[in-house]
């Protein structure tokens, strides 16, 4: 089965249709499907803020970077979840359209980018956390905290633009 | 009543010149979204920390004294981006209640979250240990969580629902 192919069964399926607003009494499901995403997004990029900050040295200075992640990235990882599944059932409304679409995609290489650094700096920067945890972090541990802040950045704003461009 | 203000309003000079720019909404509603992210996160996460979640992590004063700076500083680029799409689109948030509710609720939950940021200053040691903190520290977070979501809803079904009241 080809990607076009595919799309347009995710689109036949009913619940894509209840998304779209097509069976009688679903013409909600969008709305709240689109304001239980946005609950979950500003989970996300809150909490990954708040740790980007930390490293970049502009906020939370008061708590180690390691005390500050590991009190904030779960919330992160169960907000992303959420989203995930609210973006997949966004998505499901109109497969075709947003597979097509160029901020569409262009959220997806950020969210790509931001994994990517992410794996980079917990593999680099972070494997010696404690060298630097209570002071100032190192150059690449402040680099990954600025890419990180960009791409998210990127993500929500190409995400925001989605719905002006389908 | 206020829709011949709202009418006037999107006669004006700057008004038209700002509906004239079609980039300037959603740039405005993305780094909107990105101030709530800031906002939304950081309520989540001291209500969280005073009903008892992340008690391994800084305690309550620490938390808060951290964090409610910035959530007024996402305050006032949620209220600087609100007036740009709001001179920009006047009659779509005049008209409907979601509009109206939000503002009501924004007042309450900021008007609570200073009271409580100056009962934490000026007792720091009674609201961080668990058995000395009062017991309103647990109805603020669950009623501030709750306000926030709201705001969040009706922030996002105006643009769902003004057009039925336009």
């Amino acid at each position: 089965m080809n990607i076009a192919a595919l799309l347009t069964a995710i689109e036949s399926w009913p619940i894509s249709a209840a998304l779209r607003g097509e069976t009688p009494g679903t013409e909600w499901l969008f709305p709240i499907t689109e304001t239980l995403h946005v609950m979950a997004l500003a989970i996300v990029f809150g909490s990954i803020a708040m740790v980007d900050l930390r490293l970049l040295g502009i906020a939370s200075r008061n708590s180690t970077v390691s005390r500050l992640s590991d009190e904030v990235l779960p919330w992160t990882w169960t907000a992303w979840g959420a989203a995930a599944v609210f973006g997949t059932l966004m998505f499901m409304a109109k497969a075709t359209i947003y597979a097509g679409n160029l901020q569409f995609r262009l959220k997806f290489v950020c969210m790509g980018l931001a994994a990517l650094n992410m794996l980079i700096f917990k593999l680099g920067a972070y494997r010696h956390v404690e060298r630097w945890d209570a002071g100032a972090p190192p150059l690449s541990a402040k680099l990954a905290g600025g890419l990180s802040l960009a791409l998210w950045i990127g993500v929500v704003f190409f995400g925001r633009w989605i719905g002006f461009t389908t | 009543m206020f829709r011949p203000f709202a009418d006037w309003l999107s006669n004006t000079a700057l008004s038209k010149t700002l509906q004239d720019q079609a980039w300037v909404v959603p740039t405005s509603q993305s780094i909107h979204i990105i101030a709530v992210s800031i906002v939304f996160g950081s309520a989540c996460m001291i209500n969280l920390r005073l009903l008892g979640a992340g008690r391994s992590g800084r305690s309550v004063s620490q938390l808060s004294n951290t964090l409610i700076p910035w959530m007024w500083r996402g305050l006032a680029v949620l209220m600087l981006t609100g007036v740009v799409q709001t001179v920009t689109e006047p009659v779509r948030q005049f008209v409907t209640p979601m509009f109206w509710a939000k503002m009501t609720m924004i007042i309450v939950v900021a008007v609570m979250t200073a009271l409580y940021a100056k009962a934490v200053r000026r007792n720091a040691p009674q609201w961080d240990a668990a058995s000395t903190r009062p017991r309103r520290a647990k109805a603020f977070a669950i009623l501030s969580t709750l306000l926030w979501m709201a705001i969040i809803v009706c922030g996002r079904f105006i643009g769902y629902t003004w057009s039925f009241y336009a």
